[in-house]
């Protein structure tokens, strides 16, 4: 079964690297500069479709791990485990992107303001989901609660999304989701919205690689146990 | 007559003594504004960069982690 979705997978994330060097292409040659920011608003194409992924990623680790949860179904689990993972990857280009950006715009690398601080906070609760499981001596115990992590960290995502909004906030508002509609250059929004087909396609089959190994795992734990 | 080339003789060393006075300025607005985009594209690429290495360093993982597991179930088959 995991060779079938490994190849599968591996299709996907092969086409989501095609797709993301269309992305590096309009990015460096084709999307005009953003009069006011310059050439550093460029980062915005890569850093806004990683949040997305990460935020996507996150919702998926708390529906499956809710699944997981209500139903028992180790598929669910293993769902959960290989997205967090990659949640945790996206995650962390948001967090090492976006203080190159804000050291050109704001003059500083980080600042603790509520966007920053809560998307810092949401990748300890994720770094934490890991070290849940790692953490109890019964497995089954480890997953219910790392389940319960998963789903009561996503709460976080939200919060994130709203805090520019409800906050003294110095981190740009949305400019895409907005009740108005997105407030960018048509050429803009197509390189932003290139960059979310882009790594969500890379993500969705990374995704399949990684429960594939997950699923790999633990049938290799299940034989050794029986022998 | 006199007097206008006399007005005109003025405004000519006002205008030659301020642009005297703020070709330094000038030039260092110049100056910085070269460093700025350098130091921007330099950041651009460096944003790049790391999430790409992200990216292929967790593909690369899944592809190690994946060769070890399959070569144990080989094991355990053979």
């Amino acid at each position: 079964m995991y060779k079938r979705t490994g190849w599968i997978g591996t299709a996907t994330a092969l086409l989501g690297v095609a797709l993301s060097v269309l992305v590096l292409w309009m990015v460096f040659f084709w999307v005009p500069t953003e009069a006011n920011q310059g050439v550093i608003q460029r980062i915005f194409y890569m850093h806004v479709p990683a949040a997305w992924v990460a935020f996507m990623a996150f919702g998926i680790v708390a529906f499956a791990s809710a699944v997981y949860l209500w139903l028992g179904d180790e598929r669910a689990d293993m769902a959960a485990v290989a997205a967090a993972e990659g949640g945790i990857i996206f995650t962390g280009i948001v967090l090492l992107t976006g203080p190159l950006w804000g050291k050109i715009a704001w003059g500083t690398y980080w600042t603790w303001e509520p966007r920053l601080t809560l998307t810092l906070l949401l990748f300890f609760i994720y770094v934490g989901y890991f070290m849940v499981r790692a953490a109890t001596e019964n497995p089954e115990k480890g997953k219910r609660f790392a389940a319960v992590v998963g789903i009561v960290g996503a709460l976080d995502i939200p919060l994130i999304h709203v805090s520019v909004l409800w906050f003294r906030s110095l981190h740009p508002e949305p400019v895409v989701l907005k009740a108005e509609g997105p407030t960018l250059d048509p050429d803009m929004l197509t390189t932003l919205l290139t960059g979310f087909l882009a790594f969500t396609v890379l993500f969705v089959g990374v995704l399949m690689l990684r429960y594939g190994l997950e699923r790999a795992e633990r049938e290799l734990n299940l034989r050794q146990v029986t022998g | 007559m006199r007097r206008s080339m006399k007005l005109f003789g003025s405004t000519m060393v006002a205008i030659v003594t301020l642009a005297a006075a703020a070709a330094p300025l000038v030039a260092q607005a110049e100056e910085l504004g070269q460093q700025t985009l350098g130091r921007a594209y330099w950041h651009v690429f460096l944003a790049y960069a790391i999430a790409w290495i992200f990216i292929f360093g967790w593909i690369i993982s899944i592809a190690r982690r994946l060769g070890r597991v399959e070569k144990s179930l080989g094991n355990l088959d053979g």
